[in-house]
């Protein structure tokens, strides 16, 4: 009986010890180690997902687009989720155009997370995934992504820049508005079954993404298609070394149409040369040559140095200053200011800088917008060489009068010449009309009033009477419409110094019509392959400016303000 | 003798034992209906899970149709398309078009028109309304 009660003790004693045992481990994994093991288990099933943000389009200001979003997956393998690398190989090998081999090498890995390919198209990956469920495969999943296209190609390249792989903007409005665009990706926090299945009932915390905005520029693209055509006509025929061409609204300093050459695709950007990349509107400068008359004109007019009455000598054609020749193609005596507008004289322009103080006229110039940033809401823009007083030189100020010893980028001189055309105010270039849907739409300010009223309708007359048949650029006439500007011709500076001679930049600035300015114009031919006796701009640029302008006014609808057109001989300046 | 033996028979004590395991059924059936429920809401969280796939892959596929339709109608395909011929563009006759207003006529002005678009309100305050409303 002694023997039989002890070894009842015996069990449950035992049985008391294994137990305790299981109770021990039991406080041990639950309470002792829970962050530990909670952690491990979390790591396994439990992560962040992120929801990406779509990226807002770029849209003309009609609502065209010009970039867009085109969804693709990525796809992606868990190691330990397959099987059968073989089979899976085989079954997902035409989908993401790999070969079974390739694929099969790289399914044969135990690592959770390995990417097999980027950007695959939507309709493929949904496929692939299909064909998978019915073979019963499993281990490959999707992740959403999307890459950035340009439906129009090269078109716009330079002010839509663009965005790289991952999204971000490199270049051009992708670039200046990135923040505005990619807008703000969201999060979950997710649990996962074995099979990578998200379980939603243990779903965490959550932030829905921030959609990125729609931007609206002020781009009109039936006139940037017009200006598109016309620039690669001209770089097409005369092989300059570049060619770039403008169109803005004068009365709000709206961007309608810009185009350079060469330019590049941005669905292409990794192919593009850095000289195709680069917007010559805002990054490059030159000398401006005649069109820069303007200036000393309406500086002189405005500060009463001269009037409209006014006669200046023109030394018939040869004014020795300086120890310089400063020559006139068209020889002249006496000249009022527009006929040295009309007939661009650079003794005039010359004669009547001289006649204002130096530091009245640096005034002006810089006024005009000349030697500082435009504001224009693009990145690389330069503030162009005027050289303060202080550091003139005896023919600085002469030369400066006819676009010598001055640089200025393209879009200064559109904004220059649109102050003439808008009653004596300069406006800061605009590009973007609106940010977001609902984003309100802010109304153009004048950045100052550089002269008067009189005096820009004045600068404007004689600019008419350029594209005269008597003026320098009778082939800037647009049928039915008044149009005033003012060629330039200019020649090429040397990089070691002076100027290269037979090679010009020549151009053309102005605005139709002229009595009331929708359109404001610029066309720059850099060096034409063409001989010197043809390369002016009243034959080079001018031209073009006049197709450009008689289409656009056709697609705006303009209505016409004159009749006449006729073809006149040339009697531009060169300097 | 009999007395004892009722005195050593354990009384069933049919009021406590209802008792008990009326409690263990509910305990039960509670413990049912709750794995149903969760049972359930897994089921719909399932669905709920393949519903936003769905429209995941709904919205991507449109997004994806968009920006080929978008890349088919933009200005330089079309004008490649013109170029190669695949599409040419006709003069829409005069007596095809409705007007909305009475055109100004070359008799009453002398001028002639390209279109019946009033010129003042392409860039004028009508613009930014236009694309308010987009």
């Amino acid at each position: 009986m002694k023997g039989v009660s002890g070894r009842i003790f015996w069990v449950c004693l035992l049985l008391v010890l294994i137990f305790t045992g299981f109770a021990w481990r039991l406080i041990n994994l639950q309470v002792l180690q829970h962050d530990h093991f909670s952690g491990i288990a979390s790591e396994k099933h439990s992560f962040r997902k992120v929801i990406p943000a779509r990226r807002g389009e770029i849209l003309d200001r009609y609502g065209e687009k010009l970039a867009v979003n085109i969804p693709v997956r990525t796809v992606t393998a868990d190691g330990t989720h397959i099987k059968d690398p073989k089979a899976l190989a085989k079954v997902a090998a035409p989908f993401l155009g790999m070969s079974e081999k390739e694929l099969e090498e790289k399914f044969s890995t135990k690592d959770p997370y390995v990417v097999i390919r980027k950007e695959v198209s939507e309709e493929k990956a949904q496929e692939m995934i299909r064909a998978m469920e019915q073979a019963k495969l499993r281990g490959l999943y999707l992740e959403e992504g999307s890459i950035r296209s340009y439906p129009n190609g090269e078109m716009l390249c330079h002010i839509l820049g663009f965005a790289d792989r991952s999204g971000k903007g490199i270049d051009g409005i992708e670039k200046v508005f990135d923040a505005e665009l990619a807008g703000h990706e969201g999060f979950r926090r997710i649990e996962h079954d074995r099979k990578g299945r998200e379980i939603v009932v243990y779903r965490g915390q959550e932030q829905l993404p921030e959609q990125g905005s729609d931007i609206s520029l002020t781009i009109d693209m039936g006139l940037q298609a017009i200006v598109e055509h016309e620039i690669e006509t001209v770089y097409k025929e005369l092989r300059p070394v570049s060619a770039t061409a403008i169109l803005a609204d004068p009365a709000t300093g709206e961007i309608l149409a810009m185009a350079c050459r060469p330019n590049f695709d941005p669905n292409k950007f990794n192919e593009a040369k850095p000289e195709q990349m680069r917007n010559r509107a805002i990054t490059d400068m030159y000398e401006p040559g005649s069109t820069f008359k303007i200036v000393v004109a309406a500086a002189a007019l405005n500060d009463k140095i001269v009037d409209e009455k006014s006669r200046i000598y023109c030394e018939n054609g040869l004014f020795q200053y300086g120890g310089k020749t400063i020559k006139d193609h068209h020889k002249a005596g006496d000249m009022s200011v527009g006929e040295i507008l009309q007939y661009s004289s650079n003794i005039g322009s010359a004669k009547m800088s001289l006649r204002m103080k130096d530091g009245d006229y640096y005034g002006y110039v810089r006024r005009f917008g000349f030697g500082e940033k435009t504001g224009i809401p693009l990145h690389g823009e330069i503030t162009g060489l005027v050289q303060p007083p202080h550091r003139w030189d005896m023919l600085t100020k002469t030369r400066m009068a006819y676009g010598q010893s001055v640089a200025v980028t393209p879009i200064q001189m559109v904004m220059g010449m649109s102050v003439i055309a808008n009653g004596g105010k300069l406006m800061k270039p605009r590009l973007v009309l609106s940010k977001g849907e609902g984003s309100a739409v802010r109304e153009t300010e004048p950045i100052r009033e550089v002269v008067s009223g009189k005096t820009a309708e004045f600068v404007s007359t004689a600019l008419e009477k350029v594209v005269s048949q008597q003026g320098t650029a009778p082939l800037a006439r647009v049928e039915g419409f008044s149009v005033a500007g003012k060629t330039g011709t200019a020649q090429k500076i040397s990089p070691r110094g002076g100027y290269l001679d037979g090679r010009y930049i020549v151009s053309f600035a102005g605005f139709m019509p002229a009595e009331k300015p929708r359109l404001m114009g610029l066309v720059i031919v850099d060096d034409a392959s063409i001989g010197a006796s043809a390369n002016y701009g009243g034959l080079v640029a001018a031209p073009v400016f006049s197709k450009i302008c008689s289409r656009a006014a056709r697609y705006l609808d303009l209505l016409p303000s004159g009749t006449t057109i006729a073809h006149a001989s040339h009697s531009e300046e060169k300097p | 003798m009999s007395g004892n033996r009722r005195r050593a028979t354990n009384a069933i004590e049919v009021n406590f034992l209802a008792r008990l395991i009326m409690f263990v059924c509910f305990l039960g059936l509670a413990g049912l209906f709750f794995v149903y429920l969760k049972n359930q809401q897994h089921a719909v969280g399932n669905q709920s899970r393949m519903l936003e796939a769905e429209i995941r892959e709904t919205e991507a596929k449109n997004a994806a149709l968009q920006a080929r339709i978008t890349a088919m109608t933009s200005r330089g395909a079309l004008q490649r398309r013109l170029d190669e011929g695949y599409i040419r563009l006709e003069a829409i006759r005069d007596v095809a078009i409705a007007r909305v207003t009475p055109p100004a006529t070359a008799e009453a002005d002398g001028v002639l028109r390209t279109a019946s678009r009033d010129s003042d309100t392409r860039f004028g305050p009508g613009v930014p309304q236009r694309v308010l409303k987009r």
